[in-house]
């Protein structure tokens, strides 16, 4: 038999196991040569686990020889973000200071991925802690576009698509604290979603902000994100934040199609100075398209929403300054050699284990968290949170859905934002108002650049606790637009590991 | 010697005392956030897990259990119960925390403004030099009760007596880290180290009829500070205060008071000016030193714990934490000399503790109320002897509520003497065995059969004519000596008033 895994969707990968064309050692062969033919170029893993994957494929395979009923993703590779606690495998958020780090204990929603047949295939880099846009930030270098090479997959969780766009996996989990899955998606041209805050057990996945901070999957296709998302929800007794909301099945209504649905255009958003063109131009197409599929399609204002950079930039820092306190060189992580004293231990062990933008946020959170600036900083940005929320609450009493952007420019060079972190804030405009608002999103591939080819992506946002109905849409947009998103050939150079 | 001056200290100058109880809700299952045991001591991080070491990714679960103790004891002590509340985080590194901020309640606590009141008597009355030195019932403001996390134990290697100072290296012990740590904070209504002492053990006593804590001083399950000022007879502008720590008992907690309040005298009795500090209680050499001066203004960036939503009590939920309030030692008290007829002082003696108090009224219900007093005199007499000499506890003691009981009825009736009573007793407490057979083992049967009772002392006036003449003569204090000649004749087993009686009556 002969297959081509880094095209097969997640299901057809499942089916043709179950149907025995292939094994699931065959798929995780197939998946290694795939990744030695191209992560060289790409570098999307920060660590590969083909013991972990061949053990989990021959329980796959042993089902099958007994005829038992294969689980909903059996044999299907899967990468994880090095944020991810994974018994077997290093947690290091691509950072210095958990150096060595192995967790005793795995992460609900890659634990529940795992019992639904996925095969674990790596551990892929991200900006350090989750703090980026570019997955430049990453103590272990930058993740590059398959797309070119020379540019970036978006970030944070930019190994994450840059894996599953490359053909390396069929899918894979990200963690979205601003929009750290669905600007990479765009970035990549692949399906890329947040589910509503709540939705998806934060336990085991280490925390950038959490009020903000939501796992969900990356895939080449809707019906692949919606069987990820099958698998890794519902509640989980040891996230407090995680809510007991019955959870459908996500694949059931992807083919129900848009006719009479109320889809909202963010129109504010989408004559955003600094919005490009062919962005704004390709949302307006698939604007169209689904009009034409029978939506009924209206405009709305979310003026409010454009502050949610800015109180992003206070509540994400603050509650990360917070979070990364415990990484202190005490119990586990770098520790600096010959502390004068406890404070010399945290102080230097801190400064050399952190990366400058993890260093930047901690500064800029615990600014905001200090006696006298409290109020004025992070007061207010609760505060607009909270209006932010209600502006979307009243935009949903109007539309089922709504549109917009989900990065408002395509992939950029590598190196070309590092040293403007302010441009940098702003890859993350459209998708940050749904991480403040606990808002379910979807980035999903609509075009490529006229000009350069690249990807991209159309956010479509859905209702709290209705990621069935937002699927539903991206689903019938990414049917009318039959677009093929597979990277062009790159030149491929052998990993030097 | 601070203790000696207290008084004349006193004379001139009021304190102001506040008091912050900490009290490990040593009675859950589990800790606060975690499903890790809460025990005491123990093989150090042993019991730990992910939650409670703050290791990447791992999230804190509020124990509900801990939550309810906490509004019981809010309930227990009036306070108003907070329709909304929620979790902080106070930010601070230090190694014996694990994730470096201490999940804790800041402006939202469960339980807001309550009240304790107290009731001061005998020497300790006399700190209220205004008050008269007559016994006086006082009432101190509850501020609030929060619910937290405790930290990890340092233990220092390499120095002296494990301090920090001179230690080469340290160690951490997380067992201890993130115990449900309730913490009580008073209004500055205390005026007395007594009162402080007072409201201390009282808290106790609630805490333990609440079954929340075993509230141990001495292992560190209740931890008292206390913050003290003093000002002149008259001054209503607050001194500045310090903050006493490490006073590990109540009676430490009353010394350490004391000392601060005549130290705080002297200085400013020679125009000194007190410091803003935390002194700690040396038990040994008697007395307060600096801890660490007030640093500067420690900012812990306090800010709503994200990992957990907030807290709203429905007033149904809070009925439904009051049903489960157990009777308080003051209401047991009042029942008990209501209902018992016991003196105010025994009331409160056998009201105090749990389970004391329903093993006494257990021997009650089998007696009946007309026996209470004498059941409480034997309860609070030869039964807490026999528990605070040796090593059983009341749980454990072979003598049963039923077997106490029996042996009242025994002596009520008369079938012996209450001397022989104390013989069964000692002998129930050392077999087990029920009174009734005990008696009939040793043949210890009072005798209340006149006729042998007569025979008897006819036969001791018989043989003691110049006795008999004597006591004829007036000399009736012989009485007594003849009632031991009877006994003695009876072997111990006649019944002593009838042969009182039958002596007086034969004689006179
Ligand atoms: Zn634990």
């Amino acid at each position: 038999m002969s297959f081509d895994v880094s095209t097969l969707s997640a299901r057809a990968i499942r089916d043709g196991i179950a149907a025995r064309t292939f094994s699931a050692a065959e798929v995780v062969d197939a998946t290694y040569a795939r990744i030695d033919a191209v992560e060289g170029a790409v570098h999307a893993f920060n660590e590969l686990t083909p013991e972990l994957a061949r053990e989990a494929a021959g329980r796959i395979d042993a089902m099958v020889a007994a005829g038992e009923p294969l689980p909903p993703l059996a044999g299907v590779p899967t990468g994880f973000k090095d944020n991810m606690n994974l018994v077997g495998t290093h947690t290091t958020c691509s950072s210095k200071i958990l150096e060595g780090f192995k967790s005793p204990y795995d992460c609900t929603a890659v634990r529940r991925l795992l019992n639904a047949g996925a095969l674990p295939i790596g551990k892929c880099n991200m900006d350090e802690f989750a703090f980026g846009s570019s997955t430049e930030n990453s103590a272990f270098g930058p993740t590059h576009n398959p797309w070119d090479l020379e540019r970036v997959p978006g970030g944070s969780s930019g190994g994450s698509a840059a894996s599953v766009s490359a053909g390396m996996v069929a899918v894979s989990l990200g963690s979205d604290t601003g929009g750290s899955i669905r600007q990479p998606g765009a970035l990549t041209g692949t399906v890329a979603m947040k589910p509503t805050y709540g939705r998806v057990s934060r336990y085991g996945v280490v925390a950038f902000a959490s009020s903000l901070d939501q796992i969900g999957p990356f895939a080449r296709s809707v019906e692949d994100a919606a069987l990820v998302l099958n698998a890794i929800s519902g509640h989980d007794d040891m996230d407090a934040t995680s809510v007991r909301e019955p959870v459908p099945d996500f694949t059931a209504t992807l083919g129900d199609g848009v006719k009479g649905l109320r889809i909202g255009v963010v129109r504010d958003m989408l004559e955003l100075e600094g919005c490009a063109a062919e962005v704004r131009s390709a949302t307006e197409a698939s604007v169209k398209l689904l009009e034409g599929l029978c939506a009924e399609v209206g405009d709305v204002d979310l003026p409010m929403s454009q502050h949610g950079l800015a109180a992003y930039y206070i509540i994400g820092p603050a509650e990360a300054s917070s979070n990364l306190a415990r990484f202190d060189g005490i119990r586990y992580g770098h520790r600096v050699a010959e502390p004068s004293d406890v404070l010399d231990l945290y102080m230097r062990s801190r400064a050399e284990g952190f990366g400058p933008e993890s260093i930047r946020r901690i500064m800029l959170g615990t600014y905001a968290l200090s006696a006298g600036y409290y109020d004025a900083y992070y007061g207010t940005a609760q505060k607009t949170r909270t209006l932010i929320t209600r502006e979307f609450e009243a935009a949903f009493e109007r539309f089922d859905v709504l549109i917009t952007p989900t990065s408002p420019t395509v992939a950029f060079k590598i190196g070309e934002r590092a040293e403007d972190p302010l441009a940098m804030y702003l890859s993350d405009v459209y998708t940050i108002p749904l991480n403040l608002a606990g808002l379910p999103g979807v980035s999903i591939p609509c075009a490529k650049c006229g000009t350069s080819g690249l990807p991209i992506g159309v956010q479509v946002i859905g209702k709290h606790f209705d990621e069935a109905t937002m699927l539903q849409v991206a689903a019938a947009l990414e049917g009318a637009l039959a677009l093929d998103m597979t990277p062009p050939a790159f030149p491929l150079h052998r990993r030097s590991s | 010697m601070a203790r000696d001056r207290l008084p004349v200290v006193l004379e001139r100058y009021e304190a102001v005392i506040g008091l912050e109880v900490h009290t490990e809700l040593t009675t859950l299952n589990s800790k606060m956030f975690c499903g890790c045991p809460v025990e005491f001591g123990g093989e150090p991080n042993t019991r730990v897990c992910p939650v409670c070491l703050g290791l990447p990714g791992a999230l804190p679960v509020p124990n509900e259990a801990a939550v309810e103790a906490t509004v019981l004891a809010g309930l227990a002590l009036n306070c108003e119960i907070a329709p909304f509340s929620q979790f902080h985080r106070k930010q601070y590194f230090y190694p014996d925390m694990p994730k470096d901020y201490q999940i804790s309640q800041y402006d939202l606590p469960f339980c807001g403004l309550g009240h304790l009141d107290i009731e001061v008597d005998g020497d300790g009355a006399k700190q209220r030099v205004d008050l008269g030195a007559e016994p006086y019932a006082t009432r101190i403001g509850v501020t609030r009760i929060h619910l937290e996390e405790d930290t990890g134990k340092m233990i220092h290697v390499g120095g002296v007596e494990g301090r920090i100072a001179g230690a080469d290296h340290s160690l951490v012990d997380f067992n201890r880290a993130g115990t449900p740590l309730m913490e009580l904070v008073s209004e500055p209504d205390i005026r007395t180290p007594e009162e402080a002492r007072r409201f201390a053990q009282k808290l106790r006593l609630i805490l333990l009829n609440l079954g929340v804590s075993d509230c141990s001083m001495e292992e560190g399950s209740m931890r008292v500070d206390g913050n003290i000022s003093i000002r002149l007879r008259g001054e209503t502008e607050l001194g500045t205060k310090t903050e006493i720590k490490n006073m590990n008992s109540f009676k430490a907690l009353h010394d350490a008071l004391a000392f601060e309040i005549v130290r705080q005298a002297d200085v400013l009795d020679e125009g000194g000016r007190i410091v803003q500090e935390t002194r700690h209680w040396d038990v040994t050499a008697k007395r307060t030193s600096t801890l660490r001066s007030k640093e500067q203004a420690h900012d812990y960036r306090y800010f709503p714990e994200p990992d957990m939503v907030p807290f709203e009590f429905t007033p149904e939920w809070i009925d439904a934490i009051r049903v489960r309030l157990p009777e308080l030692p003051d209401a047991r008290r009042e029942r008990f000399v209501r209902d018992f007829g016991l003196s105010p002082s025994d009331a409160r003696s056998l009201s105090e503790d749990v389970e004391f108090s329903a093993y006494f009224e257990e021997a009650v219900a089998l007696a009946g109320n007309s026996l209470a007093k004498p059941l409480a005199n034997w309860a609070l007499g030869d039964l807490s002897a026999y528990l605070n000499a040796g090593p059983v506890a009341l749980a454990d003691a072979k003598v049963t509520p039923a077997m106490l009981a029996e042996l009242v009825e025994i002596i009520d009736d008369g079938t012996i003497s209450g001397k022989q009573a104390k013989q069964v007793f000692a002998e129930m407490a050392e077999s087990g065995d029920a009174p009734g057979a005990i008696i009939e083992l040793k043949g210890m049967k009072q005798v209340s059969d006149t006729d042998a009772i007569e025979a008897a002392v006819d036969r001791v006036i018989a043989a003691n004519p110049d006795e008999v003449a004597s006591y004829r003569a007036g000399k009736t204090t012989l009485i007594g000596w003849f009632v031991g000649q009877v006994m003695r004749e009876m072997r111990g087993q006649g019944n002593p008033a009838l042969v009182n009686e039958t002596l007086v009556r034969k004689l006179g």
